[in-house]
Parts: structure tokens; sequence; C-alpha cells
């Protein structure tokens, strides 16, 4: 009974906070003066620059996913397959990118290569006009969303070259070399799992506001948002949001089509297994060097000029002052909106493993769509729903924004809880049930216990991505209760270029080094 | 195994406690004002600061971002109508003022401290007050030689392909061309952007990358606001700031004012009140002056730095803005027209 009320309230809260914006977001745009229209969407659908800017999002999208899979597919072979010095440096290093928000890139390559930025000191005029050109259009959105998705490719990458069993390649390798086995067993067998990061990088880049707001490029979703603050047209905003959301839900069915299966095929390795390493021997550093120039390029000068653009005590002085509130408010609204992922994530994700209540797949994925969803598009359907006296006790307090992160990254915590009790074994719930406990009992007592590190690896990612967000904070934050990231976002107008470079550093410390403590401390207690 | 699970618990939970209260346990006060702003929050939020310290009033802001034009709280203060959670509009011109009176947003106030801002700037039933202004003016690139005067050089075949000019879809550029439509009329205003469009001019995303334009010599000259033009001189660009239409038969230059607007339904009407006499003074004007923004005070006699000329110097459109306002709707669908849009 328990369970089931349990686990029913989980997709009532699911469907409030992240469905019914998004009807009443449809509603609002095929009804005029309270009668069913689509002017609206003819209107969308009969204009040429709607399908040019649908083009844009689509080269963007598009170019960003085959250069992240690209080079992100070898990168995650190298450093988890191989025994490269520095493996686990790199590994880090090039995650940093993806637990920012991508604007603090584009920040970076614009100090960098801007008309007058750094490079614009020593190159002529007309080289730096050609840099800042490429910079502000398809190419350096390119670069930067490349940057910060790579990580998704590589660490999926990684994570699937773990689900191989090892037996298999050991098998292949008595008959062939390395390229040989990893030509006809480990690349076949990974490939879902890689095709599944193209997807979701695909959807990141076709979501992002922050990046071609920022450099220029004008794509569906900073045209949702325009449509809906410039001209005040909820019903235009709405239209144009709707080839996004169909266009990601196609997806999404072609991949629960073709790939899921797929991946769910790849048996996981017992634990122990481990993974066969490939000795990469004397050329090593020529493995080495494309590596450390990539890691170079892509991560440690966007940090580097970051670092010399803010170098001023004043600048950290005007950005403390300036913005320590929103820090604090960001560091409280992350912690708690990844307190209240995990929860609803474990029980969420419980009920996708165990395929406990016959409406499973649907909930899996509506949480899926509303992750891949425009941050935009969430926040317009949350405005609209509950922008009302009666509830303005979630829209004027930060309630909202928290509604906002169940809304866009409940996703995030029920795969990876999911995905963690696939791992703990049926027998030990089992057992308990056997001894008589209930359901209640059994999983606070036995299931969440065991499967710790992965409600941990959920509360961490939830509170990455909730401190990083952007979109969904900009639009709905209460007065008063700026996030950090929006207060970078709106200095930016006409704000100096140090105090701006200050923020970016303080925001890559505000998210690293919390991680790092919160590492430190759960090793030392021997929870990781 | 059973302690390090109960430790687990514990330091997750000390964590959330000090998280919630950090975050919700704040002393609650009711002695606060809500003000929507879309002036850019490095100039405005040190003004807002200091009424905060000198009045003991909390000021809740919500603060515009340049991707949304400036007009990102303006969608907000429309769909908050019928649940208002702002007390005051701070707009970065008064096209938007009117904009809120027309749909039934803004309540009348009329601030003692602005008896002495000349009535142009001004509505003439109190929905909204002028304050702080900026000037439409030229930005022109050091080396060249033969300075335009007037806006109608946009036309002149001598500045074919040299001259830029922002999206006139948004921002202060659509002042303008409104002002434009309202002063000449619909038949010679499309024929100006008409000719503007065969002498082939450069459109813009914004009026600060057309001064970046300007000055970095890819084009001759721009009008932009006069802050854009300021700042970059004061940051040593190659550039001169011409106010154009100054002579004897000619328009003169668009002032575009900051506008505060007390809204309707303000759950604290007090305060308002406050913030808006308080930016309506003549310190306030002051201050704007002398930051980066270099914004001319509408009161006479307001001191201000040497490179801003005081608003009784300049010869200005002399334009009614709530008929602006409504020119700026009518010609909207001409503009996306003649962007391309």
């Amino acid at each position: 009974m328990a369970k089931r009320t349990i686990l029913i309230c989980t997709a009532i809260v699911l469907i409030v906070i992240g469905l019914l914006p998004i009807l009443a977001m449809i509603l609002q745009s095929v009804t005029i003066d309270g009668r069913l229209s689509f002017a609206i969407y003819k209107d969308v659908l009969a204009s040429k620059s709607e399908w040019i800017l649908l083009g844009h999002s689509f080269v963007l999208s598009i170019l960003t996913t085959l250069l992240t899979t690209a080079i992100g597919m070898p990168l995650g072979i190298l450093l988890a397959k191989t025994d490269l010095p520095f493996r686990r440096i790199f590994t880090v290093f090039f995650t940093i990118p993806l637990l920012l928000p991508p604007y603090i890139i584009a920040v970076s390559w614009f100090i960098l290569l801007g008309r007058d930025g750094f490079l614009a000191q020593f190159l002529s005029r007309s080289a730096a006009e050609v840099t800042s050109n490429w910079l502000f259009g398809l190419p350096g959105c390119v670069l930067v969303l490349f940057s910060t998705f790579l990580p998704v490719v590589m660490l999926l990458t990684m994570t699937f070259l773990r689900t191989i069993n090892p037996r298999l390649e050991e098998a292949g390798k008595t008959v062939s070399g390395w390229i040989g086995v990893l030509r006809t067993i480990t690349i076949p067998m990974i490939l879902p799992g890689v095709l599944l990061a193209s997807i979701l990088v695909f959807l990141l880049t076709l979501g992002e506001f922050g990046v071609p707001a920022f450099l220029r490029y004008n794509v569906f979703p900073v045209e949702t948002f325009t449509q809906f603050s410039a001209f005040y047209d909820f019903g235009a905003a709405t239209a144009f949001a709707l080839p996004l959301a169909v266009i990601t839900f196609l997806v999404l069915l072609l991949e629960r089509i073709f790939i899921r299966k797929k991946t769910y095929e790849v048996k996981l390795a017992s634990e122990g297994e481990g993974i066969t390493v490939i000795h990469l021997g004397r050329g090593r550093k020529w493995f080495v060097l494309p590596v450390a120039v990539l890691c170079f390029f892509i991560v440690v000068v966007p940090i580097l000029v970051l670092m010399f653009q803010s170098m001023s005590f004043d600048a950290y002085y005007q950005a403390i002052s300036r913005s320590g509130d929103s820090l604090l408010r960001s560091f409280s609204y992350a912690a708690i909106g990844a307190s209240v992922l995990t929860v609803l994530g474990f029980f969420c994700g419980y009920l996708i493993h165990n395929k406990a209540m016959p409406f499973w797949l649907s909930l899996d994925s509506l949480t899926i769509f509303l992750f891949a969803l425009p941050s935009t598009v969430i926040g317009i359907g949350l405005i609209l729903l509950w922008n009302r006296a009666s509830t303005n006790f979630i829209y004027a307090t930060p309630i909202i924004i928290i509604f906002g992160y169940i809304a866009q990254y409940t996703a995030l915590t029920s795969r990876i809880t999911a995905s963690t009790l696939a791992q703990i074994p049926y027998s030990m719930e089992e057992a308990s049930q056997v001894a008589g406990a209930g359901w209640l009992r059994r999983t606070t007592l036995i299931t969440a216990p065991l499967a710790k590190r992965g409600l941990l690896a959920a509360w961490l990612v939830g509170y990455i991505f909730c401190l990083r967000d952007t979109g969904i904070s900009m639009m709905v934050y209460p007065p008063g209760h700026d996030t950090f990231p929006v207060r970078i976002f709106t200095l930016m107008a006409n704000g100096p270029a140090d105090l701006i470079a200050a923020l970016c550093i303080i925001m890559i410390i505000a998210t690293l080094l919390p991680l790092g403590i919160l590492a430190v401390a759960f090793k030392s207690k021997g929870f990781v | 195994m059973e302690y390090r699970n109960r430790a687990f618990i514990k330091v997750v939970s000390v964590v959330f406690v000090f998280l919630m209260i950090i975050s919700g346990c704040r002393k609650k006060t009711m002695n606060e004002v809500v003000v929507y702003v879309s002036e850019d929050q490095v100039f405005s939020e040190p003004i807002l600061r200091d009424f905060e310290k000198e009045t003991g009033i909390k000021v809740k802001a919500v603060y515009d971002t340049e991707e949304t034009k400036s007009t990102g709280v303006m969608m907000r203060l429309i769909s908050e109508k019928n649940n208002p959670l702002a007390d005051v509009f701070w707009a970065n011109e008064p096209i938007r003022a009117e904009v809120l009176k027309n749909k039934g947003i803004a309540a009348r106030y009329q601030s003692p401290n602005a008896r002495e801002i000349p009535d142009i700037y001004k509505d003439p039933e109190g929905y909204w007050t002028g304050f702080s202004a900026r000037a439409r003016v030229f930005v022109v690139n050091k080396k060249v030689k033969d300075i335009p005067t007037s806006i109608l050089a946009y036309t002149e075949p001598q500045w074919k392909a040299k001259a830029v000019i922002a999206n006139p879809l948004f921002g202060t550029t659509t002042v303008e061309i409104a002002a434009l439509f309202a002063i000449w009329g619909d038949d010679k205003a499309m024929a100006f952007m008409d000719d503007m469009k065969k002498n082939e001019v450069e459109i813009s995303t914004s009026n600060g990358e057309s001064a970046d334009f300007i000055a970095s010599g890819q084009f001759a000259f721009s009008l932009v606001d006069s802050d854009d033009a300021v700042s970059r001189i004061r940051q040593g660009k190659s550039i001169a700031m011409v106010y154009p239409d100054q002579g004897k038969n000619q328009i003169g230059c668009l002032i575009v004012p900051n506008a505060v607007v007390l809204i309707k339904g303000a759950k604290h009407p007090d305060n308002a009140a406050r913030l808006i006499d308080y930016l309506l003074s003549k310190e306030t004007e002051r201050k704007l002056a002398f930051a980066d923004c270099a914004q001319i005070p509408l009161h006479p006699g307001v001191e201000t730095p040497a490179d801003i000329k005081p608003i009784e110097s300049l010869k200005v459109i002399k334009v009614d803005y709530g008929e602006v306002a409504r020119k700026m709707e009518d010609i909207q669908p001409y503009l996306k027209q003649w962007v391309g849009y």
C-alpha cells in the first residue's frame, strides 16, 4: 500500500510540476479570445525566417554532435582503456566545462578573440576582425558547445567500456591485435551507448540558449525567448517552442525504438572483473601530446584567460560585494534542489527499474522529454501555470526555481538511481520481504543504504546542474532571489570586463570547491 | 557498515539543515519595495543600494539582460497584470512606460521631486516620469574628415555602404525610427528608410556593436546612444561624438530619458513613492551623470562631467512619447519587413 501511494505521489508531483506547465502553454497558444485557433501556428509555419532559424538550430546541433562524437569516443577509450600517462588528471580537466554554465566559456573566448581581446593586441586590426567575426557566429558556437559537451560523450564512453565483459576481449585477442579487437568487439559493443551520448549532445545543443544568445547566432530557443520577452507574445513563444518539442519527442522515440533495447542488452561486468587495459608501450608520448594539446586549448586556455582578465583585487572585491548574496542563494537553492531531485529521482528510478507501476514507461519518457526540452520553454510554462494570486506562495518565492529544477533535471537523478538499482541483487530485498519487512522499511533500510553511492552521485549531479542552471532561473526568479549565474548574465550588460571575468572565476571555484570538499569528506568516510 | 550509514545520514542532514537555515530563515521584513529594472544592472544597482542605505527600506529587484533586448521585465510586468509582484518599474526609455499605461498596468503618481523636470519628459496624466536621459548621437571614426551632421547622412551617396545602424526592431533605435514617423509622417519616414536601405546601410545587433564597428574603422559613422559613445571615448577609442541635426532648420537630436512608473495594485505603495521620489532627485541624476553610463540630467543646474552637454544646450526633437509609442506599434510590421525578418 505504502509503495503504491509513494510511487503514485511521485508520478503526480512530476506531472503537476513538469507536464502541466507544458500543457498550459499549448492550451494558451491555441486559444484566442476563448476560441480554438491555430492561427499562430499557421503564421509560424508560413514564415520563411522561422525555417531559416530551424536550419540554424539543426546545423549547430549536427556539427556539435559530430565533433563531440568523433573526438569524445576515442578520447573516452584512451582515458578509460589504456595506460595513458596522467589519464585521471585529463579526465578531471576535460570534465570541468560540463560543470559550468556554457556561456562562461563563451565569455572567455570573447575576451581572447574579441575585437579588442587579448589576441587583438598582437594581431593586426583586420586579423582581430576575422577572429571576432569567426567567434560571433556558427564556428564560435560550435567551439564553445563542443568543449562543453565533449565530456558527455567522453564520460559515457568510459562508462559503457566498463560494462563490457573483459573475457570477450580476451577471447578476441587470441586471434587478433588490439586494433582488431577494438574494431570488431569493443566499439560495436559500446556503439549504442555512444549513440545515446550523441543524441544527448544533439538535444542539449538544440535546446541551448545562453551561448547562441551571447554569440549572436540566432537559433530557435533564442527566438522563443525573444518572442516571449521582446514582443510579449506568449502564443508566438509557444508556437516557436513547439517544433523543438516535436523534434525532441521524435528523436527520443527513435532512441527508444532503436537504441535503448541494445544498451539494455549490454551486460554489466560484475564487480572486481574490471577493465582490460591496452598498453600503449613506447607510443604513449605520441598519444599524450594530442590529448594534452586538446585539453590545453579547450579547458586550460579559457580558464587562464579569465584569470588574467580578472587579475585585480578590486575586480574580486567588486564581484564579491555585488554578488555575494546571490552566490549564497545559488549554493542553497542548488543543495535543496539536488536533495529534492535525489528523493524524487530515487522513487522514479525505482519505479522505472522495477517496472513497479503500469505507467513506468510514460513517466520515464516524460522525465527524459522534459530534460531535453529547452529551459526557456519550461520557464514560460511555469510562469503561465503558477502566476496567480492563489499560488503566490510558489510563484513569488524560490519554490518556483526549485519547481523548474525538478521539471528539467529529474531525468538525471532518476536514471542514475535506475542504473544503481540494476547493480543491487534483488535477492537482498527478497530476503527481507520473506522476513516480513514492509516495502517502506525494506526501501529505507535495505535498498537505499545499498544504493548510497549511486544516490550520492545523483545528488552531486543534481547539485551541479542546479548550480549551473541559467535558462529557467533567469525566467522565473522572484524579486530579490536571483542566482549567481543569473547575476553574471545581468551584469554582463555593460559591466566592466574584469568584473565579469572575476565573477566567472568565482563561479568556477564555487562549482569545483564544494565538489572537492565533498569528495574528500566522503572518501575519508569510505563512501566513495 | 551501520555506523557508516548513520554517519552518512548525519552529514547529509547537517548540510541540508544548514542550507535550509541560510536560505529560508532570514528575518522576514515587510519594509521593502519591489522594483523591476530595465536599466543595466551595473548602473542601477548602486543607486538602489544607496536608497536602501539612506531609507532602511529593503529593495528587491529583478533586472533585465542584454540578450532579451532589455525587455524581459516588461514581459513579466504584463504577464503579472492580475497578480502584480512589482511596486515600481524603472524603464531605460519611456516607450515601455507608455505601453504599461496603455495596458492598464501603470498607476498615477506625480512626485514632488519632478517639478523642475521639463513637461515634455513627463506623462501629462502622471503615469510615468522621465529622468536621467541618453541622447541619440552619431559616433564617427576620427579618421573620417567630412563629419556627418544630420541623420539624413544615412541616405547621402558619399556614405554609401559606410554607415551602420542597430537593428530597428529593438531598443532605442526603434524609438528613434518611430519618432521620425511621428514628426515626418509615414510617407517621408518610409522614403527615408527605403533610401537608407538603398544606400547599403549595415545593420548591427546593438548600439554597442555599432560603436565598436566605428571604433575599429570598419565603418564611418553610426547612430547610437550617448552612453555607448561616452563610455568608448573614455576608454580611449578612436571615435568622436556628434549631436546630430543641431542646425537652425534641423530637427534636433532625440532624447531618451529613463522613466519610472508606479505599478497599479502595488503591495508597498508608500515605499514605492519614496523610491520614485529618490530616483527623480537631483542627486540620483548627478550620480548617473558621473557613472560610466554618462546620462544627461533633466533637472536644470545639476553638476555634470565635462564630456556631457547639459540638456539646456541641446536642440532636441520635440516629440510626444505617447504618440511615439503608438507609432512604434503601428510600424512594427513595416520594420520587420524592412529588416527582412
